[in-house]
């Protein structure tokens, strides 16, 4: 019985091994392969074209298609429940972004210049935000901002700025959501740096020191340029992070706040203004240009530096 | 070596954490033993009913459950299709890797609500694709909004971009020579994927695994969106009571925290400098 199963076995291994069927499997595994890739990649797509179909339906019922239109994309701005959540986001976003960058970019150098042991610990330190539940982490800053009422009773209350007062357009600055945003990409802004530092010659800072000058300039000048790359990347996630965030914008908001995310968490199953699909497919087809624009640039970037190498060698 | 000396600029954000991360922990875990009015301390009565009674509260079991079901088959079918994903693209040969890396991050962008409420509107009977296809002769109805099925294939679209990126990262990074080495010394491909590229991606698919486990364990977005409201889970018990309930969703939450704690220190063990993250 085994030794026929032994030759069963070793006919199938021979037969995969004759140079045609070889041939055939691995064609045959290349358009699997590229089946499944698509297929995913059009699962992953599929909501997102359903919201672009949303945004230019005729009709507030988004169980039909009436036909093609632009208006929820003028309308956008002209809805002022829309726009302020909108905003909202967007402001706090970059605020977020911004403070994030900064601070995150000073607390990476910090941790690399620590020794490996120290280093190990705060990295442990740091991934607390990323991997911790988002619940855990909404409940936990609402709670701080909770027992810190006592000393600031309106630290809840958003801050609300009027853009206009015929059309009515404002929006609000939350003190508590922004403080959590910069809590959550805070993280990401280190992790991102970290690696680009370790990649860093510390022989330059130690060159500009010795050519006289002060440490603020010689990490603005020599180490800021070096890991710039990291940054961005850095950059890059906080805000991403922020713009999509729900769950905890909605727990430390205190409830007089609203961004996309909590608005539309609001109108589940009810009638909601296509507007917000008109805004949601156009944050993403700016999105997909600046990325397609930023792969060109260092395309063409790349393109001339070879050019000149080329050239360069040329002349020797 | 002058760049050492610039540990001290580690000091504050060692304050922030210690202050936004330890200090509520510590107030969790006083809340869950007591009886109070919010963060009312006035008439507290020390209590451990919130851990011993309204833990084994069939509701409260029952969302448990729903919850490692939930996440649990998220999880196994992110990984059976993520870590393929994350494979085709770290070995294509396709100059435009990074365009092809960006298609898998831009989803992403787009609002996660707004995106299951598509599929809530494509999941249902009378959804505008059906509309749609139904004008050239065709149909597609796979009407599981409300169950089970409609909620695991959310969060596994969701998901799936975290997932795809960690595995992919460790599988860029990893030395490809490896591969050739196993293959010359006359292993199969087979026994070099199980034997050389997966046990170097570990890395990665621990990190994909838990950014996929925590957030559908815990969320509640989802459950709702695509359940309607029919399903509770942890999150949900959470998202409902922490207003009038700050003990018991203290309780939960410490429960949840432990869980996390176990991971992300497994986590710190096959990956001591965070580079799997991005």
């Amino acid at each position: 019985m085994s030794q026929m199963v032994v030759t069963l076995q070793r006919r199938v291994v021979l037969f995969f091994r004759k140079p045609h069927v070889q041939k055939t499997t691995k064609v045959l595994q290349g358009i699997l392969k590229q089946v499944f890739f698509y297929t995913v990649m059009f699962l992953l797509y599929l909501p997102i074209l359903i919201i672009a179909i949303q945004s230019v339906n005729d009709s507030i019922n988004v169980n039909r298609f009436y036909g093609l239109t632009l208006r929820w994309y003028t309308d956008m701005f002209r809805d002022p429940e829309l726009i302020t959540v909108i905003l909202n986001t967007l402001i706090n976003a970059l605020l977020s972004t911004l403070l994030a960058t900064v601070f995150g970019t000073a607390f990476a150098i910090g941790i690399h210049s620590l020794n490996r042991k120290l280093r190990q610990k705060v990295i442990f330190l740091n991934q607390i935000p990323i991997l911790n539940a988002d619940v855990v982490t909404g409940i936990s800053l609402m709670l701080i901002f909770k027992a810190v009422m006592e000393l600031f009773p309106n630290i809840f209350i958003p801050l609300e700025m009027i853009l206009s007062f015929e059309n009515n357009i404002s929006f609000q600055l939350s003190l508590t959501v922004l403080l959590s945003h910069l809590f959550f990409g805070l993280p990401y802004v280190v992790l991102s740096v970290l690696p680009k530092l370790s990649e860093l010659d510390e022989n330059l800072y130690d060159a500009a020191l010795d050519l006289g000058s002060k440490p603020f300039d010689a990490i603005m000048k020599v180490i800021i340029p070096a890991i710039r790359a990291g940054i961005f990347t850095g950059m890059l996630m906080a805000f991403t992070m922020s713009i999509d965030d729900f769950v905890i914008t909605f727990f430390t908001s205190g409830g007089n706040y609203d961004n996309v995310s909590t608005f539309v968490y609001g109108k589940v199953g009810k009638i909601m203004t296509p507007s917000v699909y008109a805004y949601n497919t156009f944050l993403t087809i700016s999105v997909v240009v600046v990325l397609v624009g930023l792969y060109f640039h260092s395309a063409h970037k790349q393109m001339k530096l070879k050019q000149l190498y080329a050239q360069h060698n040329q002349k020797i | 070596m002058n760049i050492k000396k610039l540990g001290r600029l580690v000091w504050p954000y060692l304050i922030w954490l210690f202050v936004l991360v330890l200090i509520p922990l510590l107030m969790m875990l006083v809340l869950s033993f007591f009886e109070t009015r919010g963060l009312n301390f006035d008439n507290a009565v020390f209590t451990m009913n919130h851990w011993f009674q309204d833990l084994r509260d069939p509701s409260v079991l029952k969302a448990l459950e729903n919850s490692f079901t939930f996440a649990g088959t998220t999880v196994i079918i992110v990984f059976l299709i993520g870590y393929p994903m994350a494979y085709i693209l770290a070995h294509s040969s396709f100059a435009n890797k990074m365009i092809i890396l960006m298609l898998t991050i831009i989803p992403m962008w787009s609002n996660s609500l707004l995106r299951n409420n598509a599929l809530r509107n494509l999941l249902s009977d009378a959804s505008l694709v059906n509309d749609l296809l139904s004008r050239i002769g065709l149909s597609f109805i796979w009407n599981v909004k409300g169950t089970e099925t409609g909620i695991i294939v959310a969060l596994v679209l969701t998901y799936l971009p975290f997932m795809i990126l960690p595995i992919y990262t460790v599988l860029e990074k990893m030395d490809k020579n490896l591969i050739e080495a196993s293959m010359d010394l006359g292993a199969s491909p087979v026994r070099t994927f199980f034997k050389v590229t997966f046990p170097l991606s570990i890395k990665g698919v621990v990190t994909g695994v838990i950014m996929v486990f925590l957030p559908s364990f815990s969320g509640f977005a989802v459950p709702y969106i695509l359940g309607d409201g029919k399903f509770v889970l942890v999150g949900t018990i959470i998202e409902k009571s922490y207003n009038y309930n700050i003990n018991f969703v203290s309780t939960l939450s410490i429960l949840l925290v432990v869980v996390i704690f176990f991971m992300i220190f497994f986590v710190s063990k096959v990956d001591k400098e965070g580079e799997s993250f991005l």
